[in-house]
């Protein structure tokens, strides 16, 4: 019986061993590294995205300017088309057969990478944006399209065509975003400019997720009540933007047919009232289906629509910083306002002649605000940067470029918008370079008259003006006022905390009293001003080496307790009384009176239809 | 060993432990069946309609149960060949008046119950080898008795083949371990497991574009050099000289079976289970499912009725081939070595009691039961863990399905009440 024995033995050496593997074999899967349970939870599991809306914004007086429309995409699980109805989806598309294949190639690229992350939920967006055609027609025949469905989403709708500059516009988020960030999926909408993109974490509010149960042919079988896998998208929170929707308006209809910018601040807050460019584009044509292509138009388009020069152009502010030359001149000790100078016709000094206009006898202070003269201007530069107190020119000038500095130029004032420009304040080795060591005051003599090397923003002109407003002072401008929810140290630190020019305060009454004679009779800008307000205001021609001067205009108003400063730039318009003027009072008329028919009818309508070439 | 017939007297208890086991192994798989086929947020008590049909099915096995126990055990003995002949009829006849599922016709249809004669044709044909291999003066030699002993489970393999019912066809072939039970020489197994090495080199080689040329070289040069070392010994020289040969026959045989006769489809499944090639998405999804449902259950299980893999259908045939995947999915490492500890005793058990019969007519019967139980247990779980290709059979005792429960339990019952009367 010992070789039954040993039979029987074999059987069960034969049931040990199978015993044995296989439970090696479950360790290994069981027991393992590899994800599987990860793995199972991703096959069942289809979290469906709720977009949420993006901010409402409204302007400072509760308008509401921009709001979130309902847009659709169509998306796919490419690995799911079976017998694909091609010359249906190309008739609901209007594209062609190479482009849909195209098309699905690149979804079943975006799938594969999907479900490369273990992922069994492997759909992919095949076509964003659609059309309200497109959205009927696939509606109606989606159940035909077998693997395809359509998502929504939310896109923006604009309740005026002056917000593009200041808003911003959305764009697909792109694969480096993507990369950088997981909020972000493919077809995503995301702010490029403007509010939209510095807000943009707070404006896009938050994704909710939709968690359900998904069977192997993707079909819903109820939700998972774990709360933790369901929750609501939340909205982006209300934005109050500080502008003024009526003062925006009014803007840009003045600058029909000219180039430039126009921007407003309420000086003892910083909040910009008014942000115009002019050539701007209309921001409801920066949304859905067409955003690529009208993107693509306007940035071939000559007149730029896209440049926003309130913020990246930068100019000569001409005339205009006489105001801020006084100033210093003052706090360094070398003007009172009773100094006076003469002019004949111009300044000489060896073979530098700077011109200036025919006007009467020798003017102090305020006199010399209110005809703009150069030659006293001149003097006050020579004054003040070869003060003996310094001994050498480059010291002076110096002492005279950190005063400067002290009033947020040469570096941008932190709007809340990106890519703003600085400007130039050239510094002490810039003029070397540019004049060679050796240079006297005599030969950087143009910077007295704000031309030459010193380039301001529309903006920073504006800042000027408000900080001449607050007898020293301003806050770095922002757009936005407030965000409902939205409490931020830093955003706190940047906008609500006032900075102080090196000017005493003591010294602004002199070159205030000098800027509220300039639309008066006598002024550079009579004839502009506005019954009943008493605009303080400079004038000032940026010269341009390209083509007309262009007309340049700061003011605020009214003189004591100002609510308003404003810069006007009209590209190519000459003198600054010309067009810049006028523009800037009816401005501040209309945002002091708020009427709606301006005292100067025949001003305004000869701005409104003028046109600039 | 002296042949006796089967007597009704003398009578021994039941077997209580493998009738425990075979309980214990009828719950699981109710259990498992009710989780798999349940929806998600369902509750155990509201039992499926597949759940619900099994509880049907157990009904029944009791029935046989109780038939078998109260029946007298000299009726199988007497009816063996008749048993046989009504299994062979029956699997006929399903080829003419069969229903086709999923491309086997191997269905008896009755409304929406169905029956497979094939899971019968199993116990009939184990009772016609017991009797046969039983029957006084028959020993396991002799070209004339071999081959009616081959001869009684090839034929109904055959036949099920025939049916396309690959699965079921290949389960007779544990026959092959009654039959080393019984005397069928050692080597002869030994060469068939050294073929089936050949085998599986070759398709290797030929899946992976290696030339033929480096096998035949092994072969026959491992055979040179054996040859020339022993060649003062005649006979042991002869021997290695014809083993060089014919496997280098069958070498050559097994390239031209894969690559001329089979299909393409057969080749990918093949060579999926050889590692040789990568497919998530086709025949290597259900593979890659039913693993991921396994190793989801990773140490102790993700819990009773929540294993999505098995629940939402991303695992195939979750109820019936690859049950074995709910067990791995909702009870874990822990669980499912517990269950194959269980099955796995249950063939030991089996194979003590059939060593105690003092009849060849129950020790072949219960080797045969051990056989089958014992190849569908080890195919179907390699299957769901990827060890063995996709063959479809079911895992006896908890797979759904009605034929295979009766089957099983009519085998398993008809052993026992055998092994009560051994003395
Ligand atoms: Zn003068």
């Amino acid at each position: 019986m010992d070789k039954n024995k040993s039979k029987q033995l074999v059987f069960l050496g034969l049931i040990f061993f199978i015993f044995v593997v296989y439970t090696l074999r479950l360790a290994s899967l069981q027991l393992g590294d590899v994800p599987y349970k990860k793995m199972a939870i991703n096959n069942a599991l289809n979290k469906i995205t709720l977009y949420p809306s993006r901010s409402n914004v409204f302007d400072r007086k509760g308008k509401l300017m921009v709001y979130s429309t309902q847009m659709y995409d169509l998306s796919v699980f490419p690995f799911e088309i079976t017998k694909l109805d091609t010359g249906l989806l190309c008739s609901i598309l209007e594209l062609d057969i190479q482009t849909v294949r195209g098309l699905i190639a690149d979804a079943r690229v975006r799938a594969k990478k999907r479900q490369k992350n273990n992922s069994f939920n492997n759909s992919a967006l095949f076509y964003a944006n659609l059309s309200n055609k497109q959205f009927t027609l696939l509606r109606e025949n989606i159940y035909r399209l077998d693997g395809f469905f359509i998502e929504s989403r939310t896109d923006r709708q604009f309740a005026t065509a002056t917000l593009s500059h200041a808003l911003g516009y959305l764009g697909e988020a792109d694969e480096e975003l993507i990369a950088a960030d997981n909020y972000y999926q493919p077809g995503d909408l995301v702010g490029i400019t403007g509010l939209e993109r510095f807000y943009e974490k707070q404006i896009r509010g938050i994704k909710g997720v939709k968690t359900v149960w998904q069977d192997r042919t993707y079909t819903e079988r109820g939700v998972v009540k774990d709360t933790q896998f369901n929750y609501p998208a939340t909205a982006g929170p209300d934005v109050i933007s500080s502008l003024d929707f009526v003062l925006q308006e009014y803007g840009r209809s003045l600058l029909n047919g000219k180039k430039g910018s126009i921007v407003a601040i309420e000086p003892s807050t910083g909040e910009v009232l008014a942000f115009i460019n002019n050539p701007d584009y209309d921001p409801n044509t920066m949304v859905g289906r067409d955003r690529a292509n009208t993107f693509k138009t306007l940035l071939r388009d000559p007149q730029k629509p896209l440049y926003n020069r309130a913020v990246k152009g930068v100019y000569p502010p001409g005339s205009t910083f006489k105001t801020v030359m006084a100033l210093i001149a003052m706090q360094e000790g070398v003007l009172t306002p009773e100094t006076t100078h003469g002019c004949g016709g111009g300044y000489r000094l060896g073979s530098i002649r700077v011109g200036c206009h025919p006007h009467g006898g020798p003017l102090d202070l305020r006199g010399s605000i209110r005809i703009s003269c150069n030659s006293y201007y001149c003097q006050v530069f020579r004054d003040i940067i070869d003060n003996p107190k310094y001994g050498d020119v480059k010291l002076g000038y110096a002492a005279l470029e950190k005063h400067l500095r002290s009033f947020g130029l040469g570096s941008p004032l932190d709007i809340d918008l990106l890519g703003e420009s600085r400007g130039n304040i050239p510094s002490v080795s810039q003029l070397d370079r540019r004049h060679g060591d050796r240079w006297k005051s005599s030969t950087i003599i143009s910077l007295s008259i704000g031309q030459g090397e010193i380039l301001l923003t529309p903006l920073q002109m504006c800042n000027t003006a408000a900080i001449i407003a607050n007898r020293g002072w301003y806050y770095s401008p922002h757009l936005v006022k407030r965000i409902e929810g939205f409490k931020d140290t830093a955003w706190d630190r940047k906008y609500k905390i006032k900075k102080f020019t090196s000017v005493s305060p003591q010294y602004f009454q002199y070159v205030i009293d000098g800027m509220s004679e300039v639309t008066k009779p006598g002024g550079t800008a009579n004839g502009t001003g506005i019954e009943g307000i008493e605009i303080c205001a400079k004038t000032g021609t940026a010269q341009n080496p390209h083509g007309k001067d262009h007309s340049i205009y700061i003011a605020f108003a009214p003189k004591d307790n100002p609510k308003i400063a404003i810069a006007v730039l009209v590209e190519n318009g000459g003198y600054g009384a010309t067009w810049a003027a006028p523009i800037a009072n009816l401005m501040i008329e209309k945002y002091l009176q708020g009427k709606p028919e301006s005292s100067k009818p025949e001003m305004e309508e000869r701005i409104k239809t003028s046109v600039i070439q | 060993m002296r042949y006796r017939p089967l007597a009704s007297n003398n009578q021994e208890k039941i077997d209580s432990l493998a009738i425990f086991l075979y309980v214990v192994l009828l719950l699981i798989g109710f259990v498992s069946i009710a989780s798999a086929t349940s929806d998600v947020n369902q509750a155990f008590y509201d039992l499926s309609d597949v759940a619900i049909k099994q509880l049907v099915f157990i009904v029944g096995a009791i029935l046989i149960i109780f038939t078998i126990v109260f029946s007298n055990v000299v009726v199988i003995d007497y009816f063996a060949y008749g048993f046989y002949a009504v299994a062979i009829t029956l699997n006929i006849l399903v080829l003419f008046l069969g229903r086709e599922i999923s491309g086997a016709k191997s269905w008896f249809g009755f409304g929406g119950f169905g029956i497979q004669p094939s899971e019968f044709a199993k116990v009939a044909t184990a009772i016609a080898l017991s009797k046969f291999l039983g029957t006084y003066g028959v020993r396991f030699q002799g070209w004339k008795n071999i081959a009616t002993a081959l001869g009684i489970f090839l034929l109904p393999m055959a036949i099920i083949l025939i049916q396309n019912d690959t699965g079921s066809a290949l389960v007779f072939l544990s026959f092959f371990l009654v039959l080393y039970r019984e005397g069928l020489p050692g080597y002869i197994l030994m060469s068939a497991v050294w073929l089936g090495i050949l085998a599986i080199f070759r398709i290797i080689s030929e899946a992976t574009g290696v030339s033929s040329f480096y096998g035949y070289g092994f072969l026959l040069g491992i055979g040179s050099i054996v040859v020339f070392f022993v060649r003062k010994d005649r006979g042991i020289a002869i021997l290695v000289t014809t083993i060089a040969v014919v496997s280098s026959l069958f070498y050559t045989i097994v390239g031209t079976f894969y690559l001329k006769i089979l299909q393409q489809y057969q080749r990918d499944r093949i060579e999926l289970v050889l590692g040789l090639k990568e497919d998530d998405r086709g025949l290597g999804f259900n593979l890659k499912q039913s693993k991921i449902a396994i190793g989801a259950g990773e140490l102790w299980g993700r819990g009773y009725l929540k294993g999505t893999q098995t629940k939402m259908g991303f695992v195939p045939e979750q109820h019936t081939d690859f049950i074995f995947d709910a067990i791995g999915e909702e009870w874990g490492f822990v669980g499912s070595t517990l269950f194959l500890l269980i099955f796995c005793g249950l063939l030991v058990r089996l194979v003590i009691i059939a060593e105690r019969q003092s009849t060849v007519f129950g020790r072949v019967l219960g080797y045969s039961l051990a056989s089958v139980l014992f190849f569908h247990m080890s195919i179907n779980i390699g299957m769901t863990m990827g060890l063995v290709p996709t063959i479809g059979i079911p895992l006896p005792f908890i797979s759904a399905g009605g034929s295979s429960l009766w089957a099983f339990t009519l085998f398993l019952f008809t052993f026992l009440r055998v092994d009560q009367v051994r003395k």
